[in-house]
């Protein structure tokens, strides 16, 4: 990555990542401390310092479409260590939800596709299908069968593969979870409209507390 | 006898299920008695959190509810890491008054936390309490040497878990050790081992459980302890590929806490599990009768 480079200078990414997640990017001053503890980083394009740059100067090629949020496991070492108190994590789960409401999610990080089945599975039947979830990576990827397969004569061997869905309380579930996309849709929708035009730091208003 | 609320999550249902078994067991013979949420449903995981956070925070709130206002009881036992996080998380949330409106319109009823979450460590450090769990013991470990490994979400953040001290944390230390291991000091107990990344990018996740495993053995462990679904598998099922890799990889048996403390307390093997284990751990839970015999295990 060259650096010094500031490809665009727009406060809307950060605005509408302070509005979903109540963080303040432009606290960051990039001492590096999420970098040095994050276990992906050195498998990654880009470091969570990198990442936070980026969304300091809206520069959503950098941080939304970069491979690294797909490979951060939410592992919190960036937040519990940061001196500023930034939920770094937290900015990478939002551009994660970010990715997916603007349809940008890159088509091969594998991660992202496997979370997207997840979702879709727990929502179907109240408790996660994991079965489901394989199958359905699989034919999605079927290079990945053979790596997948091995562990999954190991599970089955000692009978940790459940062949049906355990149902939890599907109807319960589709009211939550119908209720919640209402909600959270339209507060995203007037967060993204807002944030338009924002210029950069200015943060633009928090609409949460910081949950996550 | 004491009763917690009990939500065992998807895990314990599938890959996980020596863990609600030797749980289950473990708590019976401490007399603690588990009333499992009615209807309970997913926690959200991870994958709630990536694509919708009212949802990842209502759908804990769901359950927190229903403990506090349809079970009436005060505490829940969450033994899997990443449930109990997610809890923490709802719990944490709800302290902010607009997240938790709009909690209360998706679930319909309002939630404003006071539901204590108990992951597995603490419902033996807290709940039932060292000093009460050393007296239950009926075959303890007599020094074997063990390393505790927490991983990411039983202390991070510690804003959400309130874990004391998330770099270093101790308490599963003090548990094993009422049951007669020594747990040993070592550097990755709180690393992260590349959690559901196991499912696509294992290359990473190999290396990450390699420089965890090797730690532990350079410290002298025998066995490493988890309290984590997640952790245990990818420690457990990632060796078979590094020893392809590496000829000389000596395996380390990974095992759940609750089915080391149900050992000690004398917990029949078709509960603890013993032959779920992807490394062979029954010499480790057999141990000191014809355990592993080295002469690091006996320095108690």
């Amino acid at each position: 990555m060259e650096t010094g480079v500031a490809r665009t200078l727009s406060g809307a990414l950060a605005a509408r990542i302070r509005a979903g997640s109540g963080v303040n990017v432009y606290a960051c001053y990039q001492c590096k401390k999420c970098t040095t503890g994050c276990p992906v980083a050195p498998f990654a394009d880009v470091n969570p310092a990198q990442i936070m740059r980026a969304v300091q100067l809206g520069d959503e090629a950098r941080s939304l479409d970069s491979r690294f949020i797909w490979l951060c496991t939410g592992c919190e070492t960036c937040t519990t260590r940061c001196p500023m108190g930034i939920d770094v994590a937290s900015v990478m789960e939002e551009l994660r939800i970010l990715a997916r409401l603007d349809d940008r999610v890159r088509k091969d990080m594998p991660f992202a596709g496997i979370l997207d089945l997840n979702y879709r599975s727990f929502r179907r039947w109240g408790r996660l299908y994991e079965l489901e979830l394989v199958v359905r990576d699989l034919v999605r990827r079927p290079k990945a069968v053979p790596d997948t397969a091995k562990l999954g004569m190991r599970m089955l061997s000692r009978g940790k593969v459940r062949w049906l869905p355990a149902t939890g309380s599907p109807r319960q579930m589709q009211r939550i979870s119908q209720a919640a996309d209402r909600i959270e849709g339209q507060e995203r929708a007037e967060a993204k409209a807002a944030a338009a035009g924002t210029p950069p730091g200015a943060g633009g208003a928090s609409t949460r507390g910081g949950a996550s | 006898m004491s009763t917690l609320a009990y939500y065992p999550g998807c895990s314990l249902h599938t890959t996980a299920k020596e863990l609600d078994s030797s749980f289950d067991a473990t708590m019976e013979r401490l007399d603690v008695e588990l009333a499992e949420i009615p209807g309970w449903q997913c926690c959200g995981n991870s994958a709630a959190r990536s694509a919708n956070r009212l949802l990842a925070a209502a759908l804990p709130a769901n359950e927190l509810a229903k403990v506090k206002d349809d079970m009436k009881l005060e505490a829940v036992a969450v033994p899997c890491a990443a449930c109990f996080n997610r809890f923490q998380n709802a719990n944490h949330a709800v302290g902010d008054e607009a997240t938790a409106t709009d909690i209360a319109r998706v679930i319909g009823r309002p939630y404003e936390g006071g539901v204590k979450v108990l992951n597995l460590v603490d419902v033996y450090h807290d709940q039932v309490g060292l000093e009460a769990l050393e007296a239950r013991v009926v075959k303890p470990f007599r020094g074997l040497k063990v390393a505790c490994y927490y991983g990411c979400l039983l202390t991070r953040p510690p804003k959400v878990t309130l874990a004391e001290d998330p770099e270093y944390p101790v308490h599963m230390d003090a548990v094993v050790r009422a049951i007669g291991c020594a747990p040993v000091e070592w550097d990755s107990k709180t690393d992260c081992c590349g959690a559901a990344l196991s499912l696509c990018e294992q290359g990473v996740v190999d290396k990450l459980v390699r420089k965890i495993i090797t730690n532990a053995r350079e410290r002298g462990a025998e066995a490493i302890v988890c309290a984590c679904p997640l952790c245990q598998i990818n420690l457990d099922s990632r060796q078979a590929e590094i020893k392809k890799a590496d000829g000389a990889w000596v395996d380390m048996p990974i095992l759940f806490l609750s089915q080391m403390v149900g050992r000690a307390l004398g917990v029949g093997e078709k509960q603890l599990g013993v032959t779920k284990t992807m490394v062979d751990a029954s010499s480790v839970l057999a141990w000191p009768d014809g355990g592993v015999a080295t002469p690091q295990g006996l320095s108690r």
